[in-house]
């Protein structure tokens, strides 16, 4: 669907998109001076807005809403077919800073072994494995400068797998930590392990005009009051707006990319917030919203060197789509078997716990595997307030029956005041296959009448072995710190929040969607700067990654747009 | 479907990383009830053995509108029988506040003007609940059910209970319960942080405040 613009404005630049993979391209190209229409399907809010009220998440205040922008997910229904179905899940954040307004900030760089997944460890059948068209060593002076930039806390501990490093240590001491950590640090150590601070985007000091953390206790999921979390908005789009060489077009949906004769983008059309159709032209376009929205858009922009979509002409686009795989575990301590010191420490809410393991992140254990494999990572965290939907959860009996009156406020006495819960996340690789991708719904549409984005989440059977394996360390580690309940499960549900891939890069069109510059394929003026290109996502979250490759993305950029002055 | 892969079996709401807990603690649960009860009949419900909370769908659409009512939703009978049955839900047992202290009708009646709680057929299915209960007392004890003993009013909604759309109307009043309870004073239950400071639930901050509610931004 396409509608005559009402308007037209030209740039150098154009982004589309402002979360983690969009800012790093703004500010970088508003910095060196260039004209940059940044376009963003959400409004501007900011610390006045971000509250710490349990109904914006649970409204989801700030993301798009399924009655307006389905997607249409099928997932494997256990029994060998596929279960389809609408929903909203799949959004992060419909915001000027995308998604990272609500990330937790978990930062983990990626290993040099991710670089070269296949020929590290072999071929998985049924999974299309690849190596990166680049190495860890090209991606590292942006890791460097996201810490920098983004601003990234933490303390450099060594461990089996620590990676390369161009600096010592972070440029942000560790944000402050819960007792809990002494007590991880203690068995994990017991049990021979390697325990380490968590780097988090979230600054222990200010940093412009960002403070620092104000430690409420509501950090991820929620919108972050003091600007200490490593946002796009907070970090790099308030200043690049200031060199007043950003135009950020709120409340404008992008649509549709036009290209020539010669395959190239010319120009962007969107909607603005009456449904009214816009246009702006730029000499270099760069797509980041989010993996399944990027795959989509592409797909929706047919052209006449692009019949299919753009890029699509070895059908590439879309594919290749990953979530993290992993699992969960959590450790339940019982107050009222400790000492009263020992139970008040526990009650402290405000620090981090801000710790991890990586002693599995390449597992050597041929019994189990029967060669050395690709392991993971576990994050020990604390889960975001959610105080009303835990009175929710409380109000079922071990039987599934509805528990009501004095039985009902005894247990909820208990759960709350003579408890703690502490959990962990295990990260591991969702390997990319045929059966995880994105593709345009014959007929669902959206709000504006276009195509909505069909995700089928199909995952690999390894993916489950390696999330098992390591999620039983994390349960003998909650058993060894004193936890009265311990439990952890692995899973293969998508994880809605942590997608990537679907436009992979490599050096070959007839099995990637773009180069190694992350510019499509067939386009010499259209990039992709979002978690899109990744070809696997590391046994950790993508998003310090994704902020890197964007930062690397701009520099491409500059010198493209330089030559052609 | 099996999807989740235990060590032992037992999750809660999650954060970042999907987690499950079945389909008992939220939105899925609730809209399950939802359906069953709409489509239920008194008899219907009553007989019903309960069915699996999976088997069952997406509410019937309310054919009301999500601006403010000018007038509560609840007649002045209808009023009485809900706040009878909040106090059995949550009773003033010597254990931290009970449903009055907490202001869960007048949260209710607030919540009941929501958009989203609307489009899930709350208020239609609340109010259809009241009538199934009096008309089960009525054809079971002979009595208006405000005008019962404690003790048989109890039983009765024991009685309820056991079928699914009794259960599912029990669970609702109990969902917006704890919101009464749990959320912030701002949106008119837990006034003075009541529940907060029974649980001890440390807030965040800021907080909301008017102006700045998540129906401000909605």
């Amino acid at each position: 669907m396409k509608s005559s613009p009402l308007t037209t404005q030209e740039f150098d630049i154009c982004v589309v998109g402002s979360g983690a993979g969009g800012g790093p391209i703004a500010y970088e190209l508003a910095k060196a001076g260039y004209r940059v229409a940044v376009i963003e399907k959400g409004g501007w809010f900011d610390e006045n807005d971000f509250k710490k009220d349990e109904m914006l998440p649970r409204r989801k205040i700030f993301k798009s809403k399924v009655q307006q922008e389905p997607h249409i997910i099928e997932e494997p229904d256990g029994e060998g077919g596929w279960d389809s179905h609408s929903t909203g899940q799949f959004w992060g954040g419909n915001i000027v800073g995308g998604a990272s307004n609500f990330m937790s900030g978990y930062f983990h760089r990626l290993k040099p072994e991710d670089f070269r997944l296949l020929s590290e460890f072999g071929p998985i059948e049924g999974a299309n494995i690849t190596d990166w068209p680049i190495s860890y060593e090209d991606l590292e002076p942006y890791y460097t400068k996201v810490e920098q930039v983004v601003g990234v806390s933490g303390k450099v501990v060594k461990h089996p797998f620590l990676e390369p490093r161009s600096t010592s240590d972070f440029p942000f001491p560790p944000t402050a930590e819960h007792p809990i950590a002494s007590w991880f640090d203690r068995a994990a150590s017991e049990l021979g392990y390697h325990p380490f601070p968590m780097a988090r985007a979230v600054l222990s000091r200010p940093l412009n005009d960002r403070k620092s953390c104000e430690y409420s206790g509501y950090c991820g999921s929620y919108g972050c009051h003091s600007g200490a979390k490593g946002s796009s908005r907070a970090a790099l789009l308030k200043q690049a707006v200031e060199t007043g060489n950003v135009k950020l077009i709120t409340y404008a949906k992008a649509y549709h990319i036009n290209t020539n004769h010669a395959g190239n983008a010319t120009s962007i059309d969107y909607f603005d917030r009456n449904g009214s159709s816009h246009r702006i032209k730029a000499k270099i376009f760069s797509i980041a919203c989010y993996s399944i929205e990027s795959s989509r858009l592409l797909l929706s922009s047919t052209g006449p060197k692009h019949p299919d979509g753009i890029g699509n002409r070895y059908q590439q686009i879309g594919k290749n789509l990953h979530c993290c795989a992993g699992g969960t575990g959590h450790g339940i301590f019982d107050l009222t078997r400790l000492t009263p010191s020992e139970a008040e420490s526990l009650k402290v809410r405000g620090p981090f716990f801000n710790r991890a393991l990586q002693d599995w992140y390449i597992i050597d254990d041929k019994k189990f595997f029967g060669k050395r494999v690709k392991g993971g990572t576990i994050d020990f965290v604390f889960d975001p307030p959610a105080p009303t939907a835990e009175v929710n959860s409380l109000k079922w009996d071990d039987d599934d029956n509805l528990l009501w009156g004095s039985k009902f406020k005894q247990k909820l006495k208990s759960h709350f005041t003579q408890s703690r819960d502490f959990k962990f996340e295990v990260f591991c690789d969702w390997l990319p296959t045929d059966n995880c991708n994105v593709s345009l719904s014959a007929n669902t549409n959206d709000r504006w009448g276009t195509p909505a984005a069909k995700v089928k989440v199909g995952f690999h059977p390894h993916d489950l072995k390696v999330a098992k394996y390591i999620v039983s360390k994390g349960v003998e580690v909650m058993k060894k710190m004193g936890a009265q309940e311990y439990y952890g499960n692995a899973f293969t549900a998508p994880t809605s929040n942590l997608i990537a891939g679907g436009l992979r890069f490599g050096h070959n069109p007839q099995d990637s969607a773009l180069d190694a510059d992350c510019r499509v394929h067939g386009t010499e003026n259209l990039f992709v700067s979002d978690g899109s290109f990744m070809p696997n996502g590391g046994s950790v979250t993508p998003t310090w990654t994704i902020y890197a490759n964007a930062f690397r993305i701009a520099d491409k950029i500059k010198q493209q747009i330089a030559s052609l002055k | 479907m099996s999807k989740v892969y235990t060590f032992k079996s037992r999750e809660k709401k999650g954060s970042n990383k999907p987690e499950f807990e079945g389909n008992l603690a939220q939105g899925l649960n609730r809209r399950a009830f939802i359906r069953s009860g709409s489509q239920l009949s008194l008899l219907a419900m009553l007989a019903a053995c309960k069915p699996k909370r999976e088997d069952t769908a997406k509410p019937e659409k309310s054919t009301h509108k999500s601006e403010q009512p000018d007038q509560s939703l609840f007649d002045g009978k209808e009023a009485r029988v809900i706040k009878n049955v909040q106090q059995h839900m949550f009773p003033d047992d010597g254990n931290g506040p009970d449903a009055e202290a907490i202001n869960a009708f007048g949260y209710l009646e607030f919540a009941m003007t929501d958009r989203q709680n609307i489009e899930d057929g709350d208020p239609e299915f609340l109010k259809k609940g009241i009538g199934w209960l009096q008309d089960l007392s009525i054809s079971s004890q002979g009595e208006d059910y405000l005008k019962l003993a404690e003790p048989e009013q109890v039983a009765l909604l024991k009685k309820i209970s056991a079928s699914s759309a009794g259960e599912n109307w029990l669970a609702l009043i109990i969902y917006y319960l704890a919101e009464a309870l749990m959320l912030d004073p701002v949106y008119g239950g837990n006034p003075e942080q009541v529940g907060w400071r029974w649980l001890e639930h440390q807030a965040g901050f800021p907080r909301p405040v008017e102006g700045k509610t998540y129906r401000d931004f909605d």
